[in-house]
């Protein structure tokens, strides 16, 4: 069914006479396909599907609106009645029904094919005219039927969020400007086209001048093309097997460049990196780094490959490298004059996997406090490797000034009531140092180690006791072994690896009698007594 | 003498080996946020000539007890308030969350790097050289990253003599690693380790001993469940020592009055380094 309005009339905005000859590109012709909804279940991708049958230059609104940039078709296939049939008939041979429209430009193709059901062809230059009947609420509609735009990899959620959560907020307020209109007595987009545009956006702002845009059948911005998700991988075979990591360097850095100059040419970057190493034995030994930021530095990525095999090494030589990269869309950095230059999320990941490999995944973080009486109890957090202005970065220009004089006085108003309090610190002994302590009139008076390095002596003065105890309500059978309260003895043999998080935060009860003494030596400690072995420790030193 | 001493820094200018002379470096503008790195304290600030070198091994010492940590935090909390990240190695692993959190240090911003607990960490009676020469290649890993306002090497509790077995040369790469960038280094240590390396070398002395004096009122947050636990106990803590000033059963230690010198400083007059800054340090809950 060929719907009769508007109808194709000859014009002085009529194509230009096809010549391949000619320098002049094609004028731009975009034809929409929309699938009315309750039409029964089809894959989202079969617009697509159908849209790429016909033009490369796509774009999905929708699982069920695109649009797609019919320009220079009509040397092909023949004038836009032509095309908008022809592609009526290839949606039919799919077993789908969708709308058809075209136009010249793009809005006006999306809201005639969600207004007009078959096919609708607008001659060029008679856009407006032909919105200009259709009812208001169509916009509510074209709102509801538009998705964001996904970004291609599901990689980065991030974006995902902030993509969606944009355009919700779009189509909330287009919603209730619709609902304005109407109060306003508006029932057409041409009366809507029609409003003064200065007058409107004073009422509606600027975002007013968007819908008009629309109700006129103007493209505020081009088409953004669906382009296919591009693989990331790379395999070299080698002539001889390779047993150690530093000819492999060579062989990753090789794999590693190529894919980077496609990374950045498609402004992506790699969120994991899989390193797949298959060994003389048949095997293949698989690695797969989470990357905490998108990056494509080649000698990032070959630094944290090459580290990751340092720790988990290929049983035997390698014989074939492959390199696969999930890609993600790039990272945005806008700098700000008012803020240090930080390390890089690409510095920051090699220190991190560096300092992995010297201290252990377990030895460097973020500390972190922990709700608990507990003394000494902490936790570590992974270190970020991006961190935020901590004044905040959404002020505007105009903000920004005021706020940075303001700021700077806070801040000096604070630094000079800091420093009149340098907050005294405690240097914890992990493990309490096991002392001997005397008493005397319920007081220590003197302590004593055996510990080297430790004078000790006769305590000069001393405050206390602070009574702290905790955790008693755990179950005794599910506690595990707990540092404070048991044999000195066996606190000196503890492994080293064992996790002072562990101990700290994770032990069961504790109870015990704390006095900070100073002694002969000079030094100052904070020595408890715990109340269930009445054995005495060294906890922290005063410093 | 001086007519020596002048042909001998003009001869080390002119072969670059001028980092280690006292006076080669002109005195650097206060105010530059990008030359120094103020330790949040005015009057240490001040005698410094507007906070620690950028681009330098400075160092803070002293005997236990002299209030190097407590400093430290300062120059750290600082340091995060102005947005900078700062890498703390702590060779010892001695580092107190809870002080550092009430010295007003941003965590997230401190990259906290601890030494291995070998078979007795505690006093470092049994430190074994490796631990240490592990805590000075993270430290390298760190200063080659870049970009951290603050990289600091914490080796308070190490034992001279293990300190003293390092290479020399191990400063001079420290300090050939450092320079240039906008990265305050800073030692802590028993006593200067960095020799010629260091930028600036600040002494720290204990001047006496402050014992609380205040009452329940002061008692914080500490304990209180213990107080429900303890029940009759939680009555003996009112009790007073007149004669010593001392009053049991209130917070525990009150503060320190230390003593802050520049013992050495490139590129500051002589006459600045003379004059002590006293300073005080108080309870986290009286801060």
């Amino acid at each position: 069914m060929t719907n009769p309005q508007p109808p194709i009339a000859a014009n002085p905005h009529s194509p230009i006479p096809a010549n391949p000859q000619s320098p002049i590109p094609d004028p731009p012709l975009y034809a929409c396909l929309h699938r009315p909804p309750g039409d029964g279940p089809a894959p989202a991708s079969a617009l697509a599907a159908l849209a790429r049958e016909f033009s490369p230059r796509f774009e999905c609104h929708g699982p069920d609106l695109v649009a797609i940039d019919v320009s220079g078709l009509e040397r092909l296939i023949g004038p836009p009645q032509t095309i908008a049939d022809e592609m009526r008939r290839e949606i039919a041979a799919r077993g789908l029904r969708a709308h058809v429209a075209v136009a010249a430009t793009r809005t006006a193709a999306r809201v005639l094919s969600i207004a007009r059901p078959g096919v609708t062809v607008v001659a060029r230059g008679e856009e407006a005219a032909a919105l200009a009947p259709i009812h208001i609420g169509i916009l509510a509609k074209l709102a509801a039927c538009e998705e964001p735009q996904r970004p291609q990899s599901t990689q980065n959620l991030f974006v995902q969020k902030n993509s969606a959560r944009s355009a919700d907020s779009a189509v909330s307020a287009l919603l209730a400007a619709v609902a304005v209109f109407k109060r306003w007595g508006l029932k057409t987009l041409g009366e809507l086209a029609a409003l003064p545009a200065a007058d409107l956006a004073s009422r509606m702002g600027k975002q007013a001048l968007a819908w008009q845009a629309l109700a006129r059948g103007d493209d505020t911005r081009p088409l953004i093309p669906a382009l296919d998700e591009e693989r990331f991988d790379a395999t070299l075979e080698l002539e001889w097997p390779i047993e150690e990591l530093e000819p492999l360097s060579f062989v990753l850095t090789r794999l590693l460049e190529p894919l980077s100059t496609r990374l950045e040419r498609r402004d992506r970057g790699a969120a994991v990196l899989h390193v797949l190493l298959r060994l003389v034995t048949r095997e293949v030994h698989a690695r797969r780094l989470e990357l905490p930021t998108p990056m494509r530095d080649v000698r990032t990525l070959r630094t944290l490959a090459l580290l990751d095999l340092e720790t988990h090494p290929p049983g035997a030589g390698i014989d074939r490298v492959t390199v696969v990269i999930d890609p993600t869309p790039g990272r945005v950095v806008q700098h700000t004059l008012f803020t240090r230059a930080h390390p890089t999320p690409e510095q920051l990941s090699t220190l991190v996997a560096r300092l992995g490999a010297l201290m252990g995944q377990d030895r460097f973080g973020a500390p972190a406090v922990v709700d608990s009486y507990r003394p000494g109890a902490f936790a570590m957090a992974a270190f970020a490797v991006e961190h935020r202005d901590p004044h905040g970065e959404r002020r505007d220009r105009g903000d920004r000034r005021e706020g940075f004089v303001q700021e700077n006085s806070a801040d000096s108003a604070a630094s000079a009531a800091s420093a009149l309090n340098v907050v005294s610190a405690l240097r914890r002994c992990r493990y309490p140092v096991p002392a001997r302590v005397a008493v005397a009139d319920g007081r220590p008076v003197r302590v004593t180690t055996d510990r080297r390095g430790f004078v000790g002596g006769a305590v000069t003065r001393c405050a206390g006791p602070w009574r702290t105890s905790g955790d008693w309500w755990e179950c005794e059978a599910d506690r595990p072994v707990s540092l404070v309260g048991r044999d000195p003895a066996r606190a000196e043999r503890e492994p080293s690896s064992a996790s002072p998080r562990a101990h700290r935060s994770h032990a069961p009860g504790w109870d015990r009698e704390e006095w900070d003494v100073s002694v002969s030596d000079g030094a100052v400690y904070r020595v408890f007594r715990d109340r269930e072995t009445d054995a005495w420790f060294i906890d922290a030193i005063v410093d | 003498m001086s007519l020596a001493r002048a042909d001998l820094e003009s001869l080390l200018r002119a072969r670059r080996l001028d980092r280690t002379l006292t006076t080669a470096l002109a005195p650097l503008d206060p105010r530059d946020e990008t030359a120094l790195a103020p330790a949040g304290i005015p009057s240490l600030d001040a005698r410094l000539g507007g906070g620690l070198p950028r681009g330098h091994v400075s160092e803070i010492v002293g005997a236990r007890s002299s209030g190097r940590t407590s400093l430290l935090l300062h120059a750290v909390a600082a340091a995060t308030a102005r947005g900078e990240l700062v890498a703390l190695v702590d060779a010892l692993d001695m580092f107190d969350v809870e002080s550092a959190a009430a010295a007003g240090v941003d965590l997230a911003r401190l990259l906290w790097i601890r030494g291995h607990v070998v078979t007795n960490p505690g006093l470092c009676g049994d430190l074994n050289q490796r631990a240490l020469e592990q805590a000075i290649r993270a430290f390298s890993l760190v200063l080659q990253a870049g970009n951290f306002g603050l990289v600091v090497l914490d080796l308070a509790e190490a034992p001279a003599a293990a300190v003293r077995r390092l290479p020399f040369t191990t400063w001079l790469r420290l300090q050939r690693m450092v320079e240039g960038s906008q990265t305050a280094c800073l030692l802590v240590g028993g006593e200067p380790m960095a020799r010629s390396s260091a930028g600036l070398t600040l002494r720290l002395t204990n001047r006496g001993l402050g014992v609380g004096d205040w009452g329940l009122g002061g008692l914080g947050n500490r304990g209180s469940d213990d107080l429900r636990h303890q029940g009759s106990d939680a009555g003996t803590r009112a009790s007073a020592d007149p004669q010593s000033g001392i009053r049991f059963g209130t917070m525990l230690f009150d503060g320190l009055t230390i003593e802050a010198r520049v013992a050495r400083a490139r590129a500051r007059e002589r006459e600045q380094m003379d004059a002590p800054v006293p300073l005080t340090t108080v309870a986290a809950d009286c801060a």
